[in-house]
């Protein structure tokens, strides 16, 4: 009973702090579950699109920085460029809190072959030096083929290719235990293609360091 | 009639074993980013994150008042919180070679920003993010989020 009371007294307090200073420093009181929703440009510098939605209506985001508040209860409100300054005060904080961003890297094999290009060895050393910017890093590494054979054996071939990859990343110094291989055999190809084509841009794998 | 009845009791044992299997849950992250108090909200109960932590679906994440916490999910997915903020991961799939992939969240309360990975450009209609108040779909996308809690 007394741990129950105890409770609501701290609930109280952080109403009471989170009206008084909340993150958007709000004079009037905002309704419990109000959401503020802005679209954020990409790091390249593109944007994307979202759309918000509840059953009394909705609004598209396509802009830099376009947000909508929503009350419960009511429609989405009009859409609205919020500052950059604005931006960063409010969400500062989540954003200075973003893990980097996962890194891409496709390596090239010679055909019916377990035997990487010439020009995508070279590449083994990038990974290795880019591994070295992720916190608790990760390194999936997914082997894939192109058409041309039984789609059983093409995910063998899948695996060898990303084993060779896996053996040559550790050669490089990249910590064995933050790879991850697997084969997608011909089931992603990048470039799609009909069945028993020798495609050398599907003879490939990829490599997410994140 | 005897073996009929062994049928239906071994189906009856294993729709009573379904929902166990069901809730076994799968890696779906890692937190990358931690500082202040910031905890893991896994089956009612929270553990404190540090860094390298793996998150698994329907895993939560809540920070206290001087909290932040950035987790990479397998997709690329990336999700940040600032203090006194709360999500909930409420289904990841990302299995592309079997063409399953989906990824549903809640954010709770407090401020989050969300930046889209692999799911959103392979089915980005599989992705459903939830607020209080409304619910928001995403074309390749980053996004800030703020919940007013009570």
């Amino acid at each position: 009973m007394i741990y129950a009371r105890r409770v609501y007294v701290l609930v109280g307090v952080a109403v009471g702090l989170q009206m008084a200073c909340g993150p958007l420093r709000s004079r009037t009181p905002q309704p419990k579950g109000q959401a503020t929703v802005v679209l954020l440009p990409e790091s390249d510098g593109s944007v994307g699109r979202a759309t918000v939605s509840n059953p009394n209506g909705n609004v598209e985001l396509v802009t830099p920085r376009a947000s909508t508040r929503v009350v419960p209860g009511l429609a989405p409100e009009v859409v609205k460029e919020m500052s950059e300054a604005d931006v960063m005060r409010l969400f500062g904080d989540a954003i200075g809190a973003q893990p980097p961003a996962p890194a891409h890297f496709t390596l090239y094999f010679e055909f019916d072959s377990d035997e990487l290009t010439a020009e995508s060895r070279v590449l083994v050393g990038e990974v290795q030096q880019s591994v070295k910017g992720y916190p608790a890093p990760q390194v999936a590494v997914v082997g894939h083929t192109d058409t041309t054979g039984d789609a059983t054996a093409n995910i063998g071939l899948g695996l060898r290719r990303a084993e060779v990859v896996r053996m040559r990343l550790i050669e490089a110094g990249v910590d064995r235990s933050s790879i991850v291989v697997t084969s997608h055999g011909e089931a992603t190809p990048l470039i799609p293609t009909a069945d028993n084509v020798n495609e050398p841009k599907n003879r490939r794998v990829d490599i997410t360091v994140r | 009639m005897k073996a009929r009845q062994h049928w239906l009791a071994a189906i009856g044992l294993l729709l009573l074993a379904a929902p166990a299997f069901a809730q076994q849950p799968s890696p779906a992250g890692r937190i990358k980013v931690v500082s202040g108090s910031a905890f893991i909200v896994r089956s009612g109960g929270t553990i404190p994150a540090e860094v390298g932590q793996t998150v698994f679906e329907s895993d939560g994440l809540r920070t206290g008042d001087d909290g932040r916490i950035g987790i990479t999910l397998d997709d690329d997915t990336r999700v940040s919180l600032g203090p006194s903020s709360e999500v909930r991961l409420n289904s990841f799939r990302y299995a592309p070679a079997q063409g399953s992939v989906g990824l549903a969240m809640s954010f709770l309360r407090g401020i989050a920003v969300y930046v889209s990975g692999q799911i959103a450009k392979l089915a980005p209609d599989s992705i459903r993010l939830e607020t209080p108040s409304a619910i928001v779909g995403v074309r390749g996308t980053s996004l800030a989020l703020h919940v007013v809690s009570e």
